[in-house]
């Protein structure tokens, strides 16, 4: 919260899904038919089959922030974050974010990547993706190379890697692309302790040039706990909690993941989340 | 249900940064072609590497590689030859050798049938990396086109020697042969990328125009002549643009002439503005087609 100006504005975004697998291919074709005829409008009303994905979700952005995003599964996050980086068009609402930011986004890892390949190749590919030059790249490849701790494997064709060494590898080439605005869902889960320690650490440094600010998806709760320092709860497409109290805002997330249960019922489950997450 | 719940709050205007509306309900693809050319300009290091990895990884299992890219058509060819010295190919009354004409034929309609087949699939191939990173689409289809170029031409060149072997001698039409054969190259493109939207809406249309682009070989002269009698049938082919296109081409090679100049031009007119117009659907629909993709 360094800065009053948010680099990043989300307003009353809405996405509209659909439950039954033919009505959306069907609205899809729909869509398409009309978008040839007039431009895109502002779409809110639900038809047969359909359900909001995101309902009304707006949220600033601000320098410096670590924005800590948590859900249960299927309450909207990725889907927020698809249409923040442009993958998803929404049905009504508007992201603004300031001129010149860059938006990087790394979901789960490994997309992309060519198991027949090395490393090497892998690297140009990857960021080749990601919008960079050959020229950018061979500036990077230090960063890249050091960061992933993958030296002496990299002529090995990835296929053979580990889980944990393609997530440095693609995470080291996301944050090479240098971004102002960068995306990080639940990209972490597979890398080991020590590379996710060096990965927070490295994430809280980064907000400190200005102008940087970082999504952190997570279900992962301890570690949103760890680097977040705002947090969005969200349930069903909505934003339901806002705030800059994280340890407050996780237990808000977790007693609402909850509400539906007794009392007893609650307790017992909270003191195994306790035991197992936080 | 109709809630008119968006009350749209603009971004304070006092701030040190301008906000700039970035992505929105309202968003469209500029659909305009210097556009589109801007892009796969940017993108071109990434088109690069999309060429570089398609035609690598076929054969990166293997021990010779890329010679393989040779020593395929070269085996085809052969087993042409071969079939054809056995006898086995009836001769019939073609003006050039009946195999030559086939072979030549075959090898164009292949050239065609290709780029559709590697253009329809466009949304399907590659995986979830289309719903993880915002790409323009454009170079992909630059991607496709590239590849399907450069792995035609050595089976053209190999072809080529191989109707030497079968005594047809070329004039200097051969080197209007090249040209020729784009006209081809965005039809089959332009259905292709047509298909490819249906490929996820509507998969009933998308397997039908597979079928029907099979049995539209056989509603083009490629096996037989044009002239054949054919009753209906005939009435067809003579309506079937391909008939033109690819006879055009073929005749460049086998007779050094043109072959119906006048319907060609026609066709070639029709087959640059379905182009133009697919182009434009597609870029349009795209969008559509990603939020409805379910991988």
């Amino acid at each position: 919260m360094t800065d009053k100006n948010p680099i990043l504005s989300v307003k009353n975004l809405c996405k509209k899904f659909s439950r039954d697998l033919k009505y959306n291919l069907y609205y899809g074709l729909r869509d398409i038919v009309s978008d040839l005829w007039r431009s895109r409008k502002e779409n809110i009303q639900l038809r047969k089959k359909e359900f909001w994905g995101l309902f009304n979700v707006s949220f600033d952005l601000f320098a410096g922030d670590i924005l800590g995003v948590v859900g249960a599964n299927g309450s909207g996050k990725t889907t927020l974050m698809r249409i923040i980086t442009g993958i998803y068009y929404p049905d009504a609402g508007v992201v603004y974010k300031s001129a010149n930011k860059k938006i990087t986004a790394i979901f789960v890892l490994g997309v992309g990547l060519r198991p027949l390949f090395t490393g090497k190749e892998n690297i140009y590919i990857e960021a080749a993706m990601y919008g960079m030059t050959k020229k950018e790249v061979e500036n990077k490849m230090d960063f890249i190379v050091e960061f992933s701790e993958l030296q002496g494997q990299l002529d090995r064709p990835l296929g053979n890697y580990s889980s944990g060494m393609r997530a440095r590898l693609a995470y080291a080439v996301a944050l090479s692309t240098e971004p102002d605005i960068f995306i990080v869902d639940e990209a972490l889960a597979v890398g080991d302790a020590i590379f996710q320690a060096k990965c927070f650490e490295h994430l809280k440094k980064y907000v400190q040039q200005p102008g940087k600010a970082v999504l952190f998806v997570s279900n992962h709760i301890r570690k949103v706990l760890k680097v977040a320092n705002r947090v969005l709860v969200m349930d069903d497409g909505q934003i339901i909690h806002e705030s800059t109290d994280v340890k407050g805002a996780l237990s808000f997330y977790i007693n609402n993941c909850l509400k539906h249960l007794d009392e007893d019922q609650r307790q017992l489950k909270l003191k195994k989340i306790n035991d197992y997450n936080l | 249900m109709l809630i008119k719940f968006i009350v749209l709050r603009v971004p304070d205007k006092n701030t040190s940064e301008q906000l700039i509306e970035w992505h929105s309900y309202k968003s469209t693809k500029n659909t305009g072609w210097y556009t589109i050319f801007k892009t796969i300009r940017n993108y071109s290091y990434f088109i690069q590497k999309l060429v570089q990895i398609s035609i690598l990884k076929e054969f990166k299992r293997s021990y010779l590689g890329l010679l393989w890219l040779f020593i395929l058509p070269v085996v085809a060819a052969l087993v042409w030859v071969c079939m054809n010295s056995a006898g086995i190919i009836n001769p019939g009354k073609t003006e050039v050798p009946y195999p030559a004409y086939v072979f030549l034929s075959t090898s164009i309609w292949g050239f065609f049938i290709e780029i559709y087949k590697n253009t329809n699939n466009i949304f399907l191939s590659g995986g979830r990396m289309k719903l993880m990173v915002r790409f323009p689409y454009e170079a992909f289809i630059a991607e496709k086109a590239i590849v399907h170029l450069l792995r035609f031409t050595i089976p053209f060149v190999i072809n080529l020697i191989v109707l030497l072997f079968f005594d047809v001698r070329f004039t200097w039409t051969i080197f209007l042969f090249p040209f020729s054969l784009f006209p081809l190259f965005i039809l089959g493109m332009a259905i292709g990328l047509l298909v490819s939207i249906f490929r996820v809406l509507l998969e009933d249309l998308a397997i039908f125009a597979d079928q029907a682009m099979g049995f539209l070989m056989f509603l083009t002269p490629v096996v037989y002549a044009p002239d054949l009698q054919l009753g209906f049938l005939g009435q067809l082919i003579r309506i079937n643009p391909l008939t033109y296109l690819i006879g055009f081409s073929r005749d460049l090679l086998t007779k050094g002439s043109f072959y119906q100049p006048v319907i060609w031009a026609g066709c070639i007119l029709f087959s640059f503005v379905f182009f133009l117009l697919t182009v434009r659907i597609f870029i349009i629909a795209e969008p559509r087609v990603i939020e409805r993709l379910i991988k």
